[in-house]
């Protein structure tokens, strides 16, 4: 009797954690980390609130501004692991003039299961992040429709609003760029190497130029590192391109980024107005260009093509170190790559960005201009929050401490037409992309946001790539993951129930 | 005494019956009923009866065998890791109770790698193996036969040290009478282990084979840090897979519900009959 009920209990007590971790246990972590966070946000409030009164006695310009923000609760969860601190910062300078904003960050890789908790609560997040239309279709029942409130107004490009089911869901706060980041000084020292495929960087102007330089430096590192001996990169050549590695950490880089040029010259052909929005089949016309630049990367490069997915590469590094002169990223890389700490030898000075050029269009090819970053506000809020929260991002966008956090902590390009002058974007990567932009060439936009079910579909195209290259599959294998899984994928993320 | 605690029990219980209730009861009653449910948040959902569960294996109208060969995938998994980690925690465990020098150092050196989080300890494995394996250009995601191999060399070095110190208590709770004795009728020490030691172990056998089957079948982070499901989500094993479907595909929460419904039932009953099993086995002394 006793071992029955030894057994019983062991049984029960296995089942009952079983299925409390099935079903909790990931947000369980997220929700900790977030309470956490919190709670830190909450003494920061309170601490806020102390020195508001205080402050409210010193000045009284102060006080008079104070009468205009409302004191609904905002609430926003933060997507950028990074920009935490200068939010905390910036919803305390807000709370300090009368404000009521709470700012949490969930961990990084985390902000769909955290968002997903978070709303669940009844002091839900007012302010939220949605990448594209996929995740405005997830949450379309939360998203307020931000057509003609002020932040709307101050938008300068209103390509990047996400329009999902008649309603402004989502709005920029801020764009990035991506294409090809380059070696300036490696590569002008390439160009007066006898024989030379090019004499100047400028005349890399199509896919087929910039894959005979890549061969030739690829095939001549020593001639290279010859003629660099003196500068910073003497001996440090050993690839043209950095290592395509194709680990979790980097493989978006090709499953996301550079499938985005298909993507995006398809959606182009068949008229789609705006190809963030996508369609729900794809043919894969442009895949030959796609898998040319990918054989490019992979045959250029001082890597083993057979173990890009050990995740024992680091193509960052491999450019920092000038072992490489190219390296496709975007423009948040700009940060890691000149910052002191990481020890790189490349200087601002060393850096510059082309577009991916993909045999399509080089002429007029730009660089790649999107986000992932929108600002969405909860529909499920009273209308006194939803007041509050606009009013709060008005304020950021508007107000000197606003655009000083978000240009210069955060450094982020922000795509609102109160960010002149001193508050310009500073990232000559984005400047790079303006400076392509107004030469005519036409930014080639994020089609990738459209992506169904973007996990599943990059995992299939990474694994099929990874196949292709080490040689235990075939191109066939991609086409098939990259075509069919995306009409399969859209299928079942836009079915309705 | 008895009395009052007769009397008043319920009061003595009503704490930790509570924690139990809001702990595991609730959440376990709600998450079922999700399963039934379309939904976005917790709080927000819609009744759609079975459909979740016919998703889980009709894809778009077709038949789709990702959550199947999950299921095998897991199921050979749990019994490999489970005779290894018990029959090599077992075999330390009666080399390190023969009192030879140096024991507890031993003892200790085979339990640190339980101190280590999964996930870390997955992320230093991967290193060792794709540095091995990059010799003969190969990585541990190069064959799904890679990754579990990889997943059971990972977790057998992780668990065979926590089993082991059970091994260690039951086998010191074996009585020395018991064992004189059965020297002094003459047994042998083939005979010893087969009709003395291994019967009285029973119940911690029972308890380490059923650990080891439940943390098989329930494995996570070293799945999500060393194979992350590669190649093509053949290396997923069930927990996985379910969080992929939970967070992976739009509007799918629901049925990633249902799989961990199915998922439950499953591994409830496959512990019910090992319970049944090595329990029976047991002796009283």
């Amino acid at each position: 009797m006793k071992k029955r009920t030894v057994s019983l209990f062991l049984t029960t007590a296995m089942a009952a954690a079983l299925l409390a971790g099935c079903g909790s246990s990931s947000s369980g972590t997220a929700s900790s980390t977030a309470s956490t966070a919190a709670s830190t946000a909450s003494t920061e409030a309170a601490a806020a609130a102390s020195t508001t009164a205080e402050a409210a006695d010193t000045t009284a310009t102060e006080a008079a501004s104070t009468e205009e923000i409302p004191g609904g609760r905002v609430y926003l969860l933060n997507f950028k692991p990074e920009t935490d601190e200068a939010w905390q910062d910036l919803a305390q300078k807000y709370n300090d003039l009368g404000g009521n904003v709470t700012v949490l960050t969930a961990a990084d890789g985390q902000y769909a299961t955290t968002l997903q908790s978070e709303m669940a609560k009844s002091a839900a997040p007012t302010i939220f992040n949605i990448g594209s239309s996929t995740d405005a279709q997830t949450w379309d029942d939360y998203t307020y429709d931000l057509k003609d409130t002020d932040l709307y107004n101050h938008v300068s490009d209103h390509s990047l609003d996400v329009v999902y089911n008649g309603k402004v869901a989502g709005i920029a706060n801020c764009y990035e760029c991506y294409g090809i980041i380059y070696n300036k000084t490696i590569l002008d020292a390439y160009c007066k190497l006898d024989g030379a495929k090019v004499t100047s960087v400028d005349d890399i102007k199509d896919f087929d130029t910039l894959k005979a330089v890549a061969d030739d430096i690829n095939s001549r590192v020593d001639d290279l590192n010859a003629a660099l001996a003196g500068t910073a990169f003497d001996g440090t050549v050993t690839e043209a391109f950095a290592s395509a590695g194709l680990d979790d950490g980097s493989s978006w880089r090709f499953s996301g980024h550079l499938a985005n040029m298909p993507l995006y010259y398809e959606f182009k052909d068949d008229g789609v107005e705006d190809p963030t929005q996508g369609e729900a089949t794809i043919k894969g016309t442009y895949l030959d260009n796609f898998k040319n630049v990918w054989d490019m990367y992979v045959s250029d490069s001082a890597a083993d093509k057979a173990t890009l997915a050990s995740g024992s590469y680091n193509a960052e590094e491999e450019l920092g170190m000038g072992e490489a002169v190219f390296y496709q990223n975007g423009d948040w890389e700009y940060s890691a790559l000149t910052n002191a700490d990481n020890g790189y030898l490349v200087t601002a000075d060393d850096l510059d960005m082309m577009p991916i050029y993909f045999g399509v269009d080089d002429a007029n090819e730009g660089l790649c201009v999107g986000t992932e970053n929108h600002w969405s506000i909860n529909a499920k809020c009273s209308q006194d929050e939803i007041d509050a929260s606009l009013a709060f991002l008005n304020w950021v966008i508007t107000s000197d401490e606003g655009r000083d956090a978000i240009d210069n902590t955060m450094g982020l390009s922000a795509p609102f037409d109160t960010f002149t002058g001193d508050y310009a974007p500073t990232n000559p990567f984005s400047a790079k992309a303006s400076e392509l932009a107004s030469a005519g060439k036409t930014s080639v936009a994020w089609a990738f946001n459209a992506t169904p079910n973007v996990d599943d579909w990059r995992k299939g195209v990474v694994s099929a790539l990874t196949a292709y290259t080490d040689g235990s599959g075939d191109w066939d294998a991609v086409k098939t993951a990259f075509v069919d899984g995306w009409n399969d994928q859209w299928k079942l993320a836009h079915e309705s129930n | 005494m008895d009395k009052t605690v007769k009397k008043y029990w319920p009061l003595f219980v009503l704490p930790t019956m509570a924690a139990f209730v809001i702990g595991f009861i609730v959440p376990f009653v709600y998450g079922l009923f999700l399963s039934f449910c379309k939904f976005t948040t917790v709080a927000d959902w819609k009744w759609v009866g079975f459909k979740n569960y016919t998703k889980i294996f009709v894809v778009n109208g077709k038949v789709d065998t990702t959550f199947l060969h999950s299921l095998w995938y897991t199921s050979l998994f749990t019994i490999v890791t489970m005779l290894i980690i018990n029959i090599v925690a077992f075999a330390i465990a009666l080399a390190l109770t023969k009192g030879i020098r140096g024991t507890n150092l031993f003892r200790t050196a085979f339990f640190l790698p339980n101190l280590i989080g999964g996930i870390v300890l997955s992320y230093i494995w991967l290193m060792i193996f794709n540095s091995f394996l990059a010799r003969y250009s190969k990585t541990i995601v190069s064959t799904q036969w890679f990754a579990f191999w990889g997943l059971v060399i990972v977790v057998s070095w992780q668990q065979i040290g926590y089993m082991m110190i059970i091994y260690i208590a039951g086998i010191q709770n074996i009585p020395g009478e018991l064992i004189e004795a059965a020297k002094i009728d003459g047994a042998n020490s083939h005979q010893l282990l087969r009709y003395v030691i291994i019967p009285m172990l029973m119940p911690t056998i029972t308890v380490c084979t059923f650990l080891t089957l439940t943390n098989g079948f329930k494995l996570f982070d070293q799945n999500l840090a060393l194979t992350g499901g590669n190649p093509a989500k053949q290396s997923e094993l069930l927990a996985l897979n379910i969080y992929d479907t939970m967070y992976g595909t739009t509007g799918w929460q629901g049925v990633g519900q249902a799989k961990a419904v199915i998922f439950f039932i499953l591994v409830a009953v496959i512990s019910l009959i090992q319970n049944k099993l090595t329990t029976r086995k047991e002796v009283q002394q």
